[in-house]
């Protein structure tokens, strides 16, 4: 097919000229299509971008029958929404997600090993390769984790790892989730989604499943019983309702086959956990929380808290069930350890990270934030403790009075942020839902992945991950409570 | 099976037969209505009176007329046993046990839900009232057939049967009681052309009509109507009706229990007793009125008995 006819034959299959130059992961800079997309490219050109985006309104009106939603904070409806969709696929080749998949195995370890050597010995901060004010001040710190040992040494079960690939096409990690990292759900019901929508053309690429999670996280999930339990239960522990991922969690308890449980379902009985059946107690072994720690056990965190159950923390110290992900794994995921993660993974695993980092400088050294403040609007600084894309600046983009603000945070609290250039993300051809001369127009947009990581027994990781996608025209932010969509992934097999 | 969730079933299962009465009480009025011009000053007030909710009415109308019943029966969002807010309790309910229930009853009550979602005023008008209660009644009639041919005949099963039951068993109930007691109050209307339209459209609201033809012949009396809709062991909208089923499927849940502790069968069996050995004459001669609100009182204590033995929490 004629690669320069397809650039400009449909508007936004094309490489964008926006400044700093980003990737676009479907054309190279001459308007070649990649070699892993032409089949792709050339499916859609034939579907024409009206066909397309019908087949984009087929798959909302899916979403919507389906119940595949999540709430909105703040809404006063109780809004539930439908996390916005992209027809058009992105395409990972196999040798790609090879390099991948072993460097998030090996940054999945070396963030376990971590949680495990802090809440013992310490023993990274006793030879000073992290540094003990970062461990104590972190606010993800935990003190109740110290004395609970998960069977297997599994602190992290589930971690989901952000990943942005840059100009020179590698993927970098922007951010780790290794306390309750959500989306999965969406991966699994987009791709049920482009199998109805696009089935010839995924049927003739070999497009690896991702049907298998929910059995890939069972397994991890029992594989990390207290020993001696041959046919552990396992349960999911959700806030309920209101919370944004309610689907998610009633998505995999339904897939498992595991009971979906509230705090008010659980009673600890004789360092016991238990749930409430209609037929009496039932013993509890594994519990899989989607809730934060400071909600989990009002005896121990917040006293407040009607979302967890009195007593759960004294059953995981006393070795009767196992809770997924453990106490106190924030501890790994802040964004200012995240600096150290190159170096954690060198003294753990004796290795040199597979995966690059983006260059990031803590604003707790006054030398390091006086460069950063001399020019602010160089750089994206974030907060080291929020997640969801809340409180970020993009220095470059930033109005004065927002970088006014922004110094004045950053000087009353240093330790509470970082700074980091701002990075190209890559683009990818996206429907704008808007029309130019009555056809639906295509252009570049930014995205990011996030593939999911298990550990278990052994290592799993789900195929691809969560593609995101900043719907607003040149927006770097992705995070579906701030205006993003998705993508379905496809990892090519050989 | 979690407490809770026997909890949402079971209230899942009420709503949904709920809303259905709502639905066939409003439709089966406002078609008597349509042929006889009403002679009384407001003959939408019964239907007001057959929910326990009429003080809320009255707070927000001063007048049962068409619209205002009509609105407060079909739309009112705050008034939690509208039709829109019982679907909506319905899917709020369903929502976290979808993997207890078919696929196809999700869909199904997530459609209605989506349709109820685009109601307005204006719908009722620009398609006609006949034309949404017909639609309603379909969704309804589907969504029964979906949960009698897809879920098997387990514990998830019996919850919502004996939710259904009991609700159905309460709706039935009260819509007698208001045609006995509050209608036509005049003793010399009593078996009048217009007393006789109204037990008609009391026997169309149970869609026992047919039924009722056939077993009871053409002539339409009150003790034929309280035979049927209170005593008669097989037409599956009769009171009686309606606790056997309630009771067989309280039996499967105790006998699936493998504790020995005391289920909550004594004010069933009460129940099932006054039901079983009672006929219509002897109950309207000494007070059909009485006999209802002590059906309705004893079923509401058996609701309440089943839920702290099996759903409460604490």
């Amino acid at each position: 097919m004629d690669a320069q006819r397809a650039g400009s034959a449909v508007p936004g299959l094309q490489a964008t000229t926006a400044e700093p130059q980003p990737l676009n992961e479907m054309f190279d800079a001459q308007g070649r299509s990649r070699p892993e997309c032409a089949r792709v490219i050339a499916y859609l050109l034939a579907l024409g971008p009206g066909r397309l985006a019908e087949l984009g309104e087929r798959a909302h009106r899916m979403f919507r029958t389906m119940g595949v939603t999540f709430k909105v904070y703040g809404d006063h409806e109780g809004g539930e929404r439908i996390f916005p969709f992209d027809p058009i696929p992105r395409i990972i080749a196999a040798p790609v997600w090879a390099e991948l998949e072993a460097g998030l195995i090996q940054r999945a370890r070396a963030l376990n090993a971590f949680v495990a050597d802090i809440y013992a010995e310490a023993q990274i901060v006793r030879d000073g390769v992290v540094p003990r004010d970062l461990i104590v001040g972190s606010p993800q710190f935990r003190h109740a984790a110290t004395g609970i040992l998960p069977p297997g040494g599994v602190y992290i079960t589930v971690a989901g790892i952000d990943l942005v690939r840059g100009a020179d096409s590698r993927f970098h990690v922007l951010e780790d989730n290794v306390r309750t990292p959500s989306g999965v759900s969406y991966v699994i019901e987009n791709r049920r989604i482009m199998t109805r929508l696009m089935p010839e053309l995924i049927r003739g690429l070999r497009v690896s499943s991702v049907e298998n999670y929910p059995a890939y996280l069972l397994a991890a999930l029992r594989e990390i019983a207290p020993s001696g339990i041959g046919d552990p239960t396992v349960a999911l522990l959700t806030p309920g309702p209101f919370n944004s991922a309610f689907f998610e969690h009633v998505f995999l308890s339904q897939q498992m086959g595991i009971e979906l449980v509230e705090g008010r379902d659980l009673v600890c009985v004789d360092h016991k956990l238990f749930m409430k059946t209609v037929y009496g107690l039932k013993r509890v072994d594994v519990l899989y929380r989607r809730i934060d720690d400071d909600f989990l056990d009002p005896v121990v965190f917040r006293p407040d808290s009607m979302l967890g159950v009195a007593g759960l923390t004294a059953v995981l110290r006393a070795g009767n069930a196992t809770l997924a992900n453990a106490i106190g794994t924030g501890v790994a995921d802040d964004k200012a350890v995240y600096a150290y993660t190159p170096a954690m993974i060198r003294y753990y695993l004796g290795e040199s990270a597979l995966l690059p980092i983006v260059e990031t400088h803590l604003l707790r050294d006054p030398d390091v934030r006086q460069t950063v403040l001399r020019d602010l609007d160089r750089y994206v600084v974030k907060p080291t403790g929020a997640s969801g894309g809340y409180g970020v600046v993009i220095g470059p983009r930033a109005t004065d009075e927002e970088l006014a603000q922004a110094r004045k945070r950053i000087e009353a609290a240093p330790a509470g942020f970082i700074a980091q250039p701002l990075f190209p993300l890559s683009v990818h051809p996206t429907l704008t839902g808007e029309t130019v001369d009555g056809k639906p127009a295509m252009a570049s947009r930014h995205v990011d992945l996030r593939p999911f990581v298990l550990l278990g027994a052994k290592p799993r990781v789900l195929a691809g991950g969560l593609t995101r996608v900043a719907l607003r025209e040149g927006s770097l932010i992705v995070n579906s409570s701030q205006g993003g969509g998705s993508k379905d992934t496809w990892v090519l097999e050989e | 099976m979690l407490r809770r969730i026997a909890g949402s079933l079971f209230w899942a299962a009420r709503y949904l037969e709920r809303a259905q009465w709502r639905a066939r009480l409003v439709d089966v009025n406002y078609h008597l209505l349509l042929e006889v011009p009403p002679r009384d000053a407001d003959p939408w007030e019964p239907l007001v009176r057959i929910t326990a909710e009429h003080d809320l009415f009255a707070a927000k109308h001063s007048h049962a007329g068409e619209t205002a019943v009509i609105d407060f029966f079909v739309f009112d969002r705050e008034h939690r046993s509208s039709i829109r807010s019982c679907i909506e309790a319905v899917r709020a309910n369903l929502s976290p046990l979808r993997h207890l229930i078919s696929s196809e009853l999700w869909l199904a009550v997530n459609r209605l839900y989506l349709e109820v979602q685009g109601w307005s005023a204006q719908t009722l008008a620009a398609g006609g009232v006949s034309n949404f209660f017909t639609e309603l009644k379909r969704h309804f009639f589907m969504l029964e057939g979906i949960v009698a041919h897809t879920m098997p005949r387990d514990l998830t099963y019996d919850v919502i049967e004996l939710g259904t039951m009991l609700e159905r068993l309460d709706n039935v109930s009260r819509l007698l009681d208001v045609k006995y007691h509050y209608l036509l109050p005049r003793l010399e209307d009593i078996g009048g052309p217009a007393d006789l339209r109204q037990w008609a459209a009391v026997l169309r609201s149970a869609s026992a009509f047919e039924a009722f033809r056939r077993c009871y012949g053409n002539a339409i009396r009150v003790n034929r109507v309280v035979a049927i809709l209170v005593f008669d062991p097989e037409f599956p909208r009769s009171m009686r009706f309606c606790i056997e089923r309630a009771a067989q499927a309280l039996e499967r849940i105790s006998v699936r229990q493998e504790s020995s502790a005391p289920s909550a069968a004594a004010p069933c069996a009460e129940l099932l007793a006054i039901l079983g050995r009672g006929d219509a004459d002897t109950t309207i001669e000494s007070g059909l009125h009485e006999f209802l609100i002590d059906a309705e009182r004893r079923c509401a204590q058996l609701a309440d008995r089943v839920f702290d033995r099996y759903m409460a929490l604490e």
